[in-house]
């Protein structure tokens, strides 16, 4: 049976470009959610999100979407730690499966603009080049010669944790052996933040950015909106021993559901059968799971309903949960692929990474959430857990590179 | 406006959008030639449309090969007056 390495981890996200800004901000349990930039947001009721820092991306793969500059960026990073310039691999084994929730949203704001807001005639002629879901994938695809299995993958906030299972399909059936896996979005458009807005599931605390995401707590008033991307360099065991590269991680389970219930309510049951099925998959028991990144949206809805989901998946043996939302925000399509990253870059330095702002304890929300700081703990195996709008479920359990129990 | 203040707006625009060296940008140069690919060429158009004010068809934009092409199209498109 092939087994699927990290080889390469790229992130950009509200902490910054890059593994060490990103890893600074765990450690230190340091909130990435600030007033809102780089848009006019004055006529916002929402003026926060977890936007990237300016330095962390401009001038940066400029002609090209906000969501498919992200993506550039995280793929670079791990493009050169994986060693890609020497692969050694036939450029048609090597694919590139980006997921994204909403696509080129800066490119779309700006033609609605010009078309209903000012009538003018013409829109940017790369309206829609830059603003189709694949534009990421095919960016990343495209700069790195990988001219194998390569598509986007869209389940709305569950886009690049499916993506990351996909690529570790693809190279556990021998469609690929290594593969660009990851997501990116851009969400932070007027029109965007007004949608979302309109669902009353913002946490609007424009006064206290870093304290307005809550998850599990009892006063957690909703989402806060970020951005970013997270891109992992997958490929298979065999080759990446054969070439001597350091592997950071290994993909070792994928389990993916449909709720077939309700388009915003979660299902407990939806959510429980993708982690048992992920656990299945990566021929372990629940007892082997060492920690857990909860999707811990900090919505009423989300919260209550994943740990119910937890808890009958694991009986009385819960592992720490944490939401990093809680620091980074929900970067809709790609937060699966950042948080996978963010818990992997953590373990692998023998953390658990916390859940801020959980002050107020629910009792519908019961277990080890790592309240406030990280704490120092040995996880050899972790699950992450994805539910997208639409009842789109995925979970990916990640073996760290600490010693299997 | 002149043919020459036409063309140095013109090459302002070209820039924005594309790294071009100053030998590649001259009225005799093939869009080809330059490195303007197709969907660069047609942002560039957009562009002049937006700096000049003017609306320049599908047909008349299908001809356009050069850099002196794209001078010769403002040109004619621009009101008399000015």
């Amino acid at each position: 049976m092939t087994r699927v390495a990290i080889t390469g981890i790229g992130i950009v996200s509200c902490f910054g470009g890059g593994k060490a800004v990103t890893l600074d901000a765990l450690r230190n349990a340091r909130s990435g959610i600030k007033r809102i930039e780089s848009i006019d947001a004055s006529a916002l009721n929402c003026k926060i999100g977890g936007e990237v820092p300016r330095d962390a991306h401009e001038g940066l793969h400029r002609g090209n979407d906000r969501f498919t500059r992200f993506a550039l960026i995280a793929a670079d990073e791990a493009a050169e730690q994986a060693n890609y310039a020497n692969i050694g691999l036939g450029d048609d084994r090597v694919g590139s499966l980006i997921g994204t929730g909403l696509g080129g949203c800066e490119t779309l704001d700006a033609g609605y603009k010009r078309v209903y807001g000012e009538n003018l005639p013409r829109v940017a002629p790369a309206t829609i080049a830059w603003s189709m879901y694949n534009a990421a994938t095919s960016a990343v695809a495209t700069k790195y010669r990988a001219r194998g299995v390569a598509y986007a993958v869209v389940s709305a906030c569950a886009s690049s944790a499916h993506a990351i299972g996909l690529a570790y399909q693809a190279i556990k059936s021998g469609q690929a052996d290594a593969v660009f896996a990851g997501g990116a979005d851009a969400p932070l458009t007027f029109g965007i933040i007004r949608a979302w807005e309109s669902m009353r599931v913002l946490a609007v605390d424009n006064e206290h950015p870093e304290a307005a995401c809550r998850p599990f707590s009892a006063d957690r008033k909703g989402l806060v909106l970020a951005e970013g991307a997270a891109v992992l360099f997958l490929e298979s065991f065999d080759h990446a021993t054969s070439r001597n590269q350091p592997i950071l991680g290994e993909i070792a389970g994928f389990g993916a559901t449909s709720d077939a219930g309700h388009v915003t309510d979660p299902s407990a049951d939806g959510a429980a059968r993708a982690m048992r099925m992920a656990i299945n998959d990566a021929g372990v028991q629940p007892n082997d799971v060492g920690y857990i990144n909860a999707h811990g949206t900090a919505t009423r809805a989300n919260d209550a309903t994943e740990t119910a989901a937890i808890k009958s998946v694991f009986g009385d043996r819960v592992p720490p949960v944490s939401s990093t939302k809680s620091m980074h925000g929900h970067s809709m399509g790609a937060s699966g692929a950042i948080e996978i990253a963010s818990s992997l870059l953590a373990l692998n330095e023998g953390f658990l990474p916390p859940t801020i702002n959980l002050d107020t304890p629910d009792p519908e929300c019961d277990l080890d959430y790592v309240p406030h700081r990280p704490r120092e703990a040995a996880a050899s195996l972790f699950l992450s857990n994805s539910f997208g709008f639409g009842g789109m479920n995925a979970v990916i359990a990640v073996r760290t590179l600490l010693p299997q129990r | 406006m002149t043919r020459a203040e036409i063309e140095a707006k013109l090459i302002g625009i070209v820039r924005k959008e594309k790294d071009v060296p100053d030998d590649k940008l001259t009225p005799e140069t093939t869009l080809v030639d330059a490195g303007i690919d197709s969907l660069d060429s047609l942002t560039i158009l957009f562009g002049i449309e937006e700096e000049f004010g003017i609306s320049i068809p599908d047909d008349r934009a299908k001809t356009i090969k050069t850099f002196g092409d794209m001078i010769d199209v403002v040109e004619a498109l621009l009101p008399a007056a000015s």
